[in-house]
């Protein structure tokens, strides 16, 4: 059996690539060094509204209400004093302080919630304001005795999205897919062009496209194994959300590896030496890793330049990934960034079937 | 220049190798300009000439490598333009420069090649035959040239071929290292493979070949046996400028230095 050609050249090549250092410290350590630190960094944490309560109603209205605040995960909220708290806000600890005032949420009193915020923080203080709103809102129904259910149901939903590493491990996921692609084949192949290997192997009867598989299938093996590695750090030291199917996730994986992978060959193709090839790569590459919505989302992108970044193959991978990972979405509901993929999976085939060169 | 006959029936072995006029053009270059010519089984034959007289693209046609712009080559009946695999399966081809995977040590590589061509390999006596036995689990990168040129010798082995292609395969050797080589084509020849080499080294063609043909500008400029190539230099009445000695100096460097290979 291991003598079939096929499957012998697929086994050295596995062998070959657990050998080499530099792709092993490329394709796992790297990653896994750039998730960790931005996990840690947790830009999430760091994007958290910061609210100061002070509940001088203390009944059960403003209990139930404080509870309610605590539990959206884009809000850390601190207790205190009226005095402590607006020192707070005026030394940057808070972004937003409420009062609840006395009678808050008693049934037939009106009551006003006072919001003090920072005029240099717009931003923060409108996301905290939009929240505050339909949270007054929700108290407004129970009290009245309107149906409340549907915006409780929504708000949960919401909170779920708002953590950076769940927004994270999906970006450092397919950058990872690109760059294994894009430079494990470029350099290995020029290398090999190079020093001559190819040319010796085309003494031999080697189909060349047995070749190509055992490449390409030794790679798309690594991006599994990378995928998982990635996936359980994400989830299971800094809890990030794998909500849709993991399977579904490996698919999108292996299409976006294939497409990389022939984008690489492409490269490999052009290039003579390694100096070539390497520019070469990291122009295709780097625009991508900030555009592509990679540590970032694209939202804040000028909108003439998310227009062109939304047909982006890394912009694909990701956005499949990341709707499955955090929204649980299947193939099915995702099926734009995937049919995208195998658009990509043809153009970049037809590239690299014009520019590989065997010597 | 005359009509070059075919001489391998001289020898009296069916031809292996039949090369009719081959033509190969890169640009403004006819690099092969009309080639014919025919090896007999268990022959030993050198292509001779300077660089750039067509040697290698010749060589590199028959063993299905490039293709040729017109002119047919076959070995052991199959034309190489037609299923260049199946003389690929047949032949053993070590190339002037010859590279192999990198992370792949140097037993590794022989199954790897082996793998290729269907064959389950043991790599020892294959690198025991180069002298390379004690190298087994080296890289090929670790080797020093010398040894990059045996081991390429043992990687043309692998499928214990028929008809061995050996492009300058002692360019850079040393002398010791030279006459393990010129052993070990006689080797093969005693088991019947059939040789085609080119070399820089005419004491080397002159040794070991059957029969030589010598290339210029993509043709073949003369073809015959060493012996009556010189008989018949000599016969039109020439002579040698220094006078003829019985020892050449590499005979002094042998001497001097020992027959023994040096680097294991």
């Amino acid at each position: 059996m291991l003598r079939r050609p096929i499957i012998y050249l697929t086994w050295s090549t596995m062998k070959m690539w657990s050998r080499d250092r530099g792709a092993l410290f490329w394709t796992f350590f790297l990653p896994l060094v750039i998730m960790v630190i931005f996990g840690l960094l947790n830009f999430g944490e760091l994007g958290k509204l910061d609210i100061g309560i002070v509940d001088e109603a203390q009944n059960e209205g403003s209990f139930q209400f404080v509870e309610g605040l605590a539990s959206v995960a884009a809000l850390r909220i601190e207790q205190g004093t009226s005095q402590s708290e607006r020192q707070a806000l005026s030394d940057g600890q808070r972004d937003l302080v409420i009062i609840l005032p006395d009678g808050f949420g008693v049934e037939g009193q009106t009551s006003q919630v006072q919001a003090l915020y920072h005029a240099s923080r717009a931003n923060e203080t409108q996301v905290g304001l939009n929240i505050l709103q339909s949270a007054i809102d929700q108290l407004n129904f129970s009290i009245t005795g309107a149906e409340r259910v549907v915006t409780l149901q929504s708000e949960e939903v919401d909170a779920r999205n708002l953590g950076y590493i769940d927004f994270l491990m999906p970006g450092v996921i397919g950058m990872s897919i690109m760059q294994l692609g894009l430079f494990s084949v470029a350099f290995s192949f020029v290398t090999m062009k190079r020093e001559g290997v190819l040319r010796r192997l085309l003494a031999t009867p080697l189909n060349p496209a047995t070749l190509l598989v055992a490449q390409v299938f030794t790679r798309l093996v690594v991006v599994v194994i990378q995928t998982v590695i990635l996936a359980a750090v994400a989830v299971f030291v800094f809890g990030a959300e794998f909500a849709g199917n993991f399977f579904a996730v490996l698919l999108a994986a292996g299409m976006g590896g294939a497409v990389f992978l022939a984008l690489g060959f492409a490269v490999s193709g052009w290039a003579r030496t390694e100096q070539q090839a390497a520019p070469l790569a990291n122009i295709v590459s780097l625009p991508m890793m900030f555009l592509s919505g990679v540590f970032f989302s694209r939202d804040v992108l000028p909108n003439a330049l998310r227009i062109v970044t939304d047909y982006l193959p890394l912009t694909y991978l990701v956005e499949a990934i990341r709707g499955m990972t955090v929204q649980g979405d299947s193939i099915v509901t995702q099926w734009p960034n995937f049919l995208g993929l195998a658009v990509w999976l043809v153009v970049a085939f037809v590239i690299a079937n014009r520019l590989f060169r065997w010597e | 220049m005359g009509t070059i006959t075919n001489q391998a029936d001289d020898t009296g072995a069916a031809p292996i190798i039949v090369v009719q006029d081959l033509r190969k053009r890169y640009g403004d270059i006819q690099a092969v300009d009309g080639v014919t010519f025919s090896v007999g089984k268990g022959e030993v034959f050198a292509l001779l000439g300077p660089n750039g007289s067509g040697k290698t693209t010749t060589i590199e046609i028959v063993e299905g490598m490039r293709s040729a712009d017109s002119g047919t080559a076959t070995v052991a009946g199959i034309d190489v333009s037609k299923d260049a695999g199946a003389v690929k399966q047949i032949i053993g081809v070590q190339l002037q420069s010859s590279a192999f995977f990198e992370h792949l040590h140097l037993s590794e590589l022989l199954m790897m090649l082996g793998s290729i061509y269907g064959i389950r390999v043991d790599p020892e006596p294959l690198l025991e035959a180069v002298d390379l036995a004690e190298r087994r689990k080296a890289s090929f990168r670790t080797l020093s040239g010398g040894q990059k040129q045996r081991f390429a010798i043992a990687a043309s082995l692998v499928n214990d071929p028929a008809v061995i292609f050996l492009d300058e395969p002692t360019t850079g050797l040393d002398p010791q290292a030279r006459r393990r080589m010129w052993d070990l084509m006689r080797d093969w020849k005693t088991q019947g493979r059939t040789i085609v080499l080119t070399t820089h080294y005419m004491e080397e063609a002159e040794e070991l070949c059957d029969r030589v043909a010598v290339m210029d500008r993509g043709r073949i400029i003369t073809m015959d046996t060493p012996a009556n190539l010189i008989d018949e230099l000599i016969g039109r009445g020439f002579q040698r400028t220094q006078a003829v000695r019985s020892a050449t100096l590499e005979d002094v460097f042998l001497d001097l230095t020992g027959r023994s290979l040096r680097e294991m």
